[in-house]
């Protein structure tokens, strides 16, 4: 790690450690325990929001239910803070686990609602259960922060202990969403559909970034009461969760700098906005929208943006071979495949093999059920009914990521890369599962493979059509799949690339791997497929060498117009 | 007797919120994006009731409904405010992006009105005047018949609007596709406007309603976007006649269990039932599963 990288953190450090110990007033000393505490708060809410892009309004929530569990815990039995705030901590993070399986699986707005009455009924719960929350009034007299004897009252021991803590959740935070992971999230969160093709287990992804949104909420929770000796139902109110929303938009969804600034801005900026009075917070509503509108990345991204690797991509090795792509040899099989969707068919009885080092071209007209066959064997869409094996198992019911993971990938007809990412990042996202972090040789290859060696750290966003789809197939086969599922690969390219495409096939299936290849132009298929198969109304028209299947009267009729 | 009594209380205020539902769904099929305003644009009708109503002479017989249209108007143009402010510069952006410019512009609009007039509670003008007459041994109250009478009057003309009038062809072209209905020359981003002025509309009436009876605080919103929410969720979304089914459903299902037990306990009850229909059926109460393709 380079320290020349940390020096401009360090001075900024450096800067609130003297403003905080020699300048501050009491006044001062509290906002700046305040700001550790929504630090905290906002890194939770980037987990979830930024990374795992789902707006959830229950951050709010997570943060009222770890309040509320210190201030009972300590003023009614009286627990230290060693006790208390791990508790508070887990209580927010169970709360969350118990709601994960129904409220994440829900899309955009569903999850927004869901998340919303969840953080309505807490605060029913709150203000209505007097006997043990204290209803209206909450509970006063929490104790200070005290560790073993140490007690922090307010003022600067109070900065220092929150600080100490938001130190620690940087620092987890970090550890939490290294590159890798960081644009695991980006491909699950910009191409929801294509992910699980790579490999990418989004379900999990949301899953541990919810749990962590709620765990720093509830942490964050747990120092407001300390901070402020009371708990009160305000802390379940839906304020604390603008609050969190607006500092996260202001500061930046995805960065730790951006929680620092949206954090330390924000509780600052009632004082320095103080001759609004009560128009105060009508001027944070405008920032806030006027943020979306015109700085949608937040503050953060006026900084420098981070390196998302520790060097620049090495220029490999001029031979590298299509063996090292091509996993175990693999049969596919499929058996009696059915796929309606409403009333229309879109697969009636399908059965097809492919053998190991066998390139399969699909035709067929336009609804004939080509990308609805990829997407049942890749388990996308899942057949209504048929079996499909793969490596003498069954996969049909499996999960998509578990069937890519189990050496069957796949392309896109439209190449589903997050605009944002850049290639190599995009690569090692489909690598990554498949075994340690450090993939990084295997990526290197495999871009030098596909010709895209000097486009690693290009944004996909950038490039052109035809190196989108070379990133496609590069992101399908660095994982050393067995069986390769390509959909119209050669769509929209000049004949120049599709012959490049052509020859990355053949070489990948002379070392052994299977290719099914979707695609309309016939001319691209012959001189590459050893088979051809005519689809047409979701059955199999034709099956065989490629100029038997184009000679076929069926196949002729069907798809080419002419007459038998 | 009691169940009819609890029948027109949960009718009035069904009532009312399918005027809050139904003026959601309007701006949401216009956009795909949901308006978080849209309980603030409640609230701020009840509001600009309770403002225009110190503009009358105090001794009208019907003041509500005098006040009505100026309600309308005012909502329509915040409407238009929101749209224009919250939705059209970011139109090509993520849904989520429109959800947090209209939490914003919620903010503004629920914080201003506190600013404004306080936190107090305050109560608009009944429509029709006060007092009830006895009906089948219950007391049915003038202001429960007229929140009935006007939503129905509202939500009809509506479904006039939008199945017999060519405006109203545009406009559920542009729900069903925004961008085939732009190329065949209607013009998306005025009936984009139009629904955000109309949904608005709708919201601010169903303000100035529930004012009188239930008081009207600058907080409210939140509850109200909440509702509507729900009622779209459980009718359909995008179902206009749904979200309108789905808020005489909430409306029962209030009154009833409030009538047996407590508020806070019917309103508890409902965000359990809402979170278990989500956790049974994802994709809402009648809503088809959707297809998506990559």
């Amino acid at each position: 790690m380079n320290l020349r990288n940390h020096i401009p953190a360090a001075a900024v450090g450096i800067v609130l450690v003297v403003y905080a110990t020699a300048f501050a007033s009491s006044y001062d000393q509290r906002l700046l325990a305040l700001s550790g505490v929504y630090v905290i708060l906002v890194l939770g809410y980037q987990f979830i929001f930024g990374h795992a892009g789902a707006l959830s309004l229950a951050q709010g929530a997570f943060f009222g239910a770890g309040a509320y569990a210190t201030g009972i815990l300590a003023t009614r039995w009286g627990l230290g803070f060693l006790a208390t705030f791990p508790l508070s901590i887990a209580f927010a993070a169970l709360l969350a686990a118990l709601v994960a399986a129904p409220v994440l699986r829900l899309r955009t707005h569903y999850f927004a609602l869901a998340t919303l009455a969840l953080a309505q009924l807490l605060l029913l719960v709150a203000v209505n259960w007097e006997g043990f929350t204290g209803g209206a009034n909450g509970l006063s007299g929490v104790p200070p922060i005290s560790i073993l004897g140490w007690q922090a009252p307010r003022g600067l021991p109070l900065v220092t202990a929150v600080w100490v803590v938001a130190g620690i959740a940087i620092l987890l935070a970090r550890q939490q969403m290294n590159p890798v992971r960081r644009a695991a999230f980006a491909v699950a969160r910009d191409t929801p559909l294509a992910a699980p093709a790579f490999g990418i287990d989004a379900g999990l992804l949301r899953f541990r970034a919810f749990i962590l949104s709620a765990g720093f909420g509830g942490a964050a929770g747990a120092l407001f009461v300390h901070t402020n000796r009371v708990v009160s139902p305000e802390t379940l109110g839906f304020g604390v969760m603008v609050t969190c929303l607006t500092m996260t938009v202001v500061g930046g969804r995805s960065r730790i700098a951006g929680a620092l600034i949206g954090a330390l801005l924000l509780t600052h900026m009632p004082e320095w906005l103080r001759g609004l009075e009560s128009y105060y917070l009508v001027a944070m509503g405008a920032l806030l929208l006027a943020m979306v509108l015109f700085a949608p990345d937040g503050l953060a991204s006026l900084l420098p943006a981070p390196k998302s690797r520790s060097g620049p991509a090495v220029i490999p090795e001029p031979a590298v071979f299509a063996e090292a792509f091509a996993g175990p040899p693999a049969t596919l099989d499929a058996s009696g495949l059915h796929k309606s969707f409403g009333g229309i068919r879109a697969l009636g009885d399908l059965s097809l093999t492919l053998a190991s080092g066998e390139i399969a071209g699909v035709i067929g007209p336009n609804g004939a059920g080509k990308t609805t066959l990829a997407n049942a064997l890749t388990g996308i869409a899942p057949p209504d009914a048929g079996t499909v094996h793969f490596a003498g198992r069954a996969i049909s019911g499996l999960a998509p990521h578990d069937i890519a993971r189990a050496g069957l990938t796949r392309t896109f007809q439209t190449p589903q890369l997050p605009p944002a990412l850049d290639v190599q990042a995009i690569v090692a996202t489909a690598r990554n599962h498949a075994g340690s972090q450090s993939e990084a040789p295997a990526v290197v290859d495999a871009l030098a493979f596909c010709g895209l060696a000097d486009m690693a750290s290009v944004p996909a966003g950038t490039l052109p059509h035809g190196l989108r789809r070379r990133v496609e197939i590069c992101r399908a086969i660095v994982s050393r799949p067995s069986v390769l599922v390509l959909d119209e690969p050669a769509a929209g390219l000049t004949p120049e690339e599709q012959a490049e495409i052509g020859t990355l096939c053949r070489a990948l299936s002379d070392a052994g791997m299977a290719i099914l290849l979707i695609d309309h132009n016939v001319g691209f298929l012959r001189p590459i497929a050893d088979r051809l198969v005519c689809m047409a109304e979701g059955r199999i028209l034709a099956d065989g060498s490629p100029d038997t299947v184009l000679t076929d009267p069926a196949v002729r009729a069907a798809y080419f117009g002419m007459d038998a | 007797m009691i169940a009819t009594q609890l029948l027109v209380n949960a009718a009035a205020l069904g009532a009312a919120y399918a005027l809050v539902a139904v003026g959601f769904v309007l701006v949401l099929n216009a956009t795909t994006a949901v308006n978080f305003a849209h309980g603030e644009s409640v609230v701020a009708g009840g509001f600009a009731a309770v403002a225009l109503a110190n503009l009358l002479p105090p001794d009208i017989a019907v003041p509500g409904l005098i006040l009505l249209p100026g309600v309308l108007a005012v909502s329509a143009l915040l409407g238009l405010a929101i749209g224009a402010l919250a939705y059209l510069p970011i139109r090509n952006r993520p849904p989520v992006s429109v959800f947090v410019t209209t939490i914003a512009v919620g903010i503004i609009i629920a914080n201003g009105l506190n600013a404004g007039f306080g936190a107090a509670p305050r109560s608009a003008p009944s429509l029709i005047g006060t007092g009830g007459f006895e009906f089948l041994g219950a007391t049915i109250s003038r202001q429960s018949l007229a929140i009935i009478a006007t939503a129905t009057l509202l939500i009809a003309g509506l479904a006039g609007l939008l199945q017999r009038t060519q405006l109203g062809r545009q406009f559920r072209a542009c729900a069903q596709d925004p961008e085939m209905a732009r190329a065949l020359g209607i013009r998306l981003t005025r009936i984009t406007l139009m629904a955000f002025a109309l949904g608005t509309a709708f919201a601010g009436v169903a303000g100035l309603l529930l004012a009188h009876q239930f008081f009207v605080s600058a907080s409210d919103g939140s509850v109200l976007i909440l509702k509507a929410y729900i009622a779209v969720v459980i009718g359909g979304w995008g179902s206009l006649r749904g979200a309108a089914a789905g808020a005489l459903l909430i409306a029962v299902f209030e009154v009833g269990i409030a009538a047996i037990a407590s508020q806070p306990v019917a309103e508890g009850a409902l965000y359990i039932a809402v979170l278990l229909v989500l956790f049974v059926r994802p994709q809402g109460l009648f809503g088809e599963p959707q297809q998506v393709r990559a």
